[in-house]
């Protein structure tokens, strides 16, 4: 009698416990439709309920869009993993080569897509090129990075228990490594699905005949409210959807959750070889830039190499009017995007502390954290320039959002982390819960935190030059739209260069504060 | 295909030093011969290096100086035939995979034929019925390690290397596997060497004690342990056997003070 009371109490606890995560999107839902019925006159602002009457009124429009543009970012979110998956193999085979192969792939990751979307355009001309390779670029670092992980993440021991039976390298591989890393593999495919389609709409920005990004941009010309915030939730529904399915897959492959952090630090080992890898990759680069440019036969009055990225910065009679241009433009840009990514950071790291200190609340926020961390934010640029404006508000707002997420769910998921035994040693102490919090929770959550912020700066950069692109009409982001229209192609590689080059800067000054603070409190991470 | 039942190997070390990367010197000067068949136990305080010895002889860490032949040829070439077992101190059971399935692993890399009656056999005899399979996150730490040795006993090994195999078993399981496990040994003719803590499981498991001094781990005394076999949980007990771990007891702390004496002096 009494196990029957138990189970059935249990039962209800189950179902109250799976009921809890639907209760925060159902008020973004009810907050949302009111919003937009005291807004009405506003034209900013579409409400659920119109969005819902416009999805049924254009169905076959937005069907066929969103049909384009799937089909473009699921054959990009292929190339894109097999790139990683083949990388990852090399590094693998050859790990000196490691540092190299990630650093390039950084570099490549930190191209800002706002012009190399204009510059695939030309160089494919009109078609799909452009949105296949654009999704491939969003995707394959961020496989990338969690799969190297992975494939270091298996002990000593197993393999030398593998070993111990005579086997080698490739047993290792097949038995152990690859069944490790798998948990990785999933989570950073999680996070490339979403990406994809971002890519693959961002290349529709760039002038494709159809698809969901082509609709957006008539959209924002027309003014239409409705058809924007349409568009955007489209694309936000789709992004959850990946990110879920490919969750529940997950979910029946592995026998646990896949890990929610998306790369733990960098081997710290061998610094007095960094500077030497760091101009390895410089000169890497510059080869592959100068090599490709060679073997394609490229007009050169479009492509512009090395060479000529320095003469147009240096030598050229116009040299120091374009570095002032690029410099007031960068001026601009870091305007919006600095203040938005510690907001954004600020604002992570304080509502995970908040939800640790109250937890109710966080079965409500987490489930909706991490759906909506998976929201390419950029798609839904237009929906933020029409609620706060085209100033500096709009676009720090876009940036902090887009930083926002990743770091709150990888700051919850650090706190998680803490040891139950440290607490169990602060609660025998009758410590109190900011006690905790200062002592145990935040340095057991700073790895996390860090891993966030390091990934955050490629992604604000691409939410600044987007939201600049698109709205803003100012900074680097919007110049180098204008220079690529302006067949100005001077300025917009020498854009491409200076944007890339200061995101990977950007990185790498994280991850050395990063370095420098785990070095204290997580020493373990630094292997 | 391999014979059932590989010939135990003779085991020799002549001058076995091992000084890792940074300079840490483990092993210094082991000269030692290990009868084919006999069961050594390896004795001494914790990190003195009685590991790293047993690592050199399965061939997983060379030796920096001095040679190991197993059976008159390089540990590696036991290795390559996988002629021999390691049960390590961290179980190191694959998560992905039952007990049944990481024992079968172990067969399917040493390249023999999986015999499920056999398996089944060797998961009673470590206690581990009805859970052949279950995952090793659902296991507790004891029934992991036995796990761990029912899969070293699989691949009916010439040599078994046990590496504190007993650690985070209970004390009657571990009555209980001191019992049983050197008959399956001493069925199969195996040349076994067990790394411990345990100067009483030394002695009730062993035909020789190997007592180890601290870093650099060097031989201190090497004891025979003249118990008759079969033994029992009551032999461990007896006069003789008390005696004998007196013994041990000794020789350890005469090592402990010869290792503090230089200290002392500085």
């Amino acid at each position: 009698m009494s196990t029957l009371t138990a189970r059935s109490l249990g039962a209800v606890r189950i179902r109250s416990a799976n009921l809890r995560p639907w209760l925060g999107i159902v008020i973004l839902l009810a907050g949302w439709e009111l919003a937009g019925r005291l807004l009405t006159d506003a034209f900013v602002l579409a409400a659920p309920s119109d969005v819902l009457r416009y999805l049924v009124n254009e169905w076959q429009l937005m069907a066929r869009a969103l049909w384009v543009t799937l089909g473009n970012a699921a054959v990009g979110f292929v190339i894109g993993n097999v790139a990683a998956l083949a990388l990852a193999a090399l590094a693998l085979a050859w790990p000196r080569s490691e540092r190299v192969v990630t650093g390039l792939a950084l570099l490549v990751f930190c191209l800002p897509l706002v012009a190399t979307g204009p510059i695939l355009r030309v160089f494919f001309g009109p078609g799909n090129g452009p949105q296949i390779v654009l999704a491939a670029l969003a995707v394959y670092y961020t496989t990338l990075l969690p799969l190297l992980v992975g494939l270091r993440a298996a002990p000593d021991s197993w393999f030398d228990l593998v070993r111990s039976y005579g086997r080698g390298r490739f047993a290792a591989l097949f038995h152990v490594r690859a069944m490790a890393a798998l948990p990785y593999l999933f989570t950073g495919l999680q996070i490339a699905a979403p990406a994809a389609f971002l890519g693959a709409m961002v290349g529709e920005f760039t002038g494709a005949e159809r698809g969901m990004g082509v609709l957006t941009v008539r959209a924002i010309r027309a003014l239409d409210v409705e058809m924007t915030w349409t568009l955007a939730t489209v694309a936000t529904a789709v992004a959850i959807l990946a990110y879920v399915a490919i969750g529940a897959l997950a979910r029946r492959v592995l026998l646990e959750e896949p890990p929610v952090i998306l790369a733990t630090p960098i081997s710290a080992g061998a610094q007095r070889t960094a500077w030497r890898d760091v101009s390895l990759v410089g000169a890497l680069a510059l080869l592959a830039w100068t090599g490709v440019i060679w073997m394609l036969e490229l007009n050169p009055f479009f492509a512009k190499g090395p060479v000529q990225v320095f003469e147009a910065l240096f030598l050229a009679e116009d040299a120091s009017e374009t570095r002032t241009i690029l410099t007031t433009a960068l001026t601009e840009t870091a305007q919006f995007l600095v203040p938005g990514y510690v907001a954004g950071l600020a604002a992570g790291f304080g509502l995970a502390i908040l939800l640790v200190l109250v937890p109710s609340l966080s079965s409500i926020a987490m489930p909706l954290a991490i759906a909506l961390r998976s929201v390419p934010i950029v798609t839904t640029a237009p929906l933020v320039v029409l609620l706060l404006g085209r100033g500096a508000a709009g676009t720090i707002v876009l940036v902090a959002v887009m930083v926002f997420f990743p770091t709150l769910v990888a700051c919850l998921h650090g706190l998680r982390q803490t040891p139950g035994q440290v607490l169990d040693v602060f609660d025998s102490y009758a410590a109190g819960p900011v006690k905790r919090l200062i002592h145990v929770r935040i340095p057991a959550m700073l790895p996390a935190f860090f891993a966030a912020a390091r990934m955050a700066v490629p992604a604000s950069v691409l939410a600044v030059t987007v939201a600049e692109w698109l709205a803003t009409g100012a900074g680097i982001g919007s110049l180098m739209a204008l220079s690529a229209s302006l067949s100005d192609y001077d300025v917009l590689w020498s854009a491409v260069v200076l944007v890339s080059v200061l995101s990977a800067l950007g990185y790498a000054l994280v991850g050395t504060i990063e370095r420098r603070i785990l070095a204290v409190y997580a020493p373990e991470q630094l292997t | 295909m391999p014979p059932d039942f590989a010939p135990p190997p003779e085991i020799v070390c002549t001058g076995v030093g091992k000084t890792f990367d940074g300079g840490t010197e483990a092993v210094q000067d082991v000269d030692l011969t290990l009868a084919a068949g006999q069961t050594t136990a390896l004795v001494g305080p914790s990190g003195c290096g009685k590991s790293t010895l047993l690592r050199m002889i399965a061939g997983l860490e060379a030796p920096s100086a001095g040679r190991i032949s197993i059976g008159g040829a390089p540990p590696a070439e036991t290795l390559r035939r996988a002629g021999l077992s390691v049960a390590f101190q961290d179980p190191s059971l694959l998560p992905w995979r039952s007990v049944r399935g990481n024992i079968e692993l172990a067969l399917s890399l040493a390249r023999r034929p999986v015999d499920t009656d056999a398996i089944n056999q060797l998961v009673t005899l470590v206690g581990l019925d009805g859970f052949a399979d279950t995952r090793p996150a659902e296991l507790s730490g004891g029934m992991r390690q036995r796990a761990a040795i029912a899969r070293a006993l699989a691949t009916k090994p010439g040599l078994l290397l046990l590496d504190e195999p007993f650690g985070a078993v209970d004390e009657l399981t571990r009555q209980q596997l001191a019992q049983d496990l050197p008959r399956i040994w001493e069925a199969q003719g195996t040349t076994t060497v067990l790394v411990t803590h345990s100067v009483s499981e030394a002695v009730l498991l062993s035909d020789r004690i190997i007592v180890l001094s601290p870093r650099p781990a060097k031989i201190v005394t090497d004891i025979t342990i003249p118990l008759t076999r079969p033994r029992t949980t009551e032999m461990g007990r007896s006069e003789e056997a008390t005696d004998l771990i007196e013994q041990v007891f000794a020789a350890l702390a005469q090592g402990m003070a010869a290792a503090q004496r230089p200290l002392a002096a500085q």
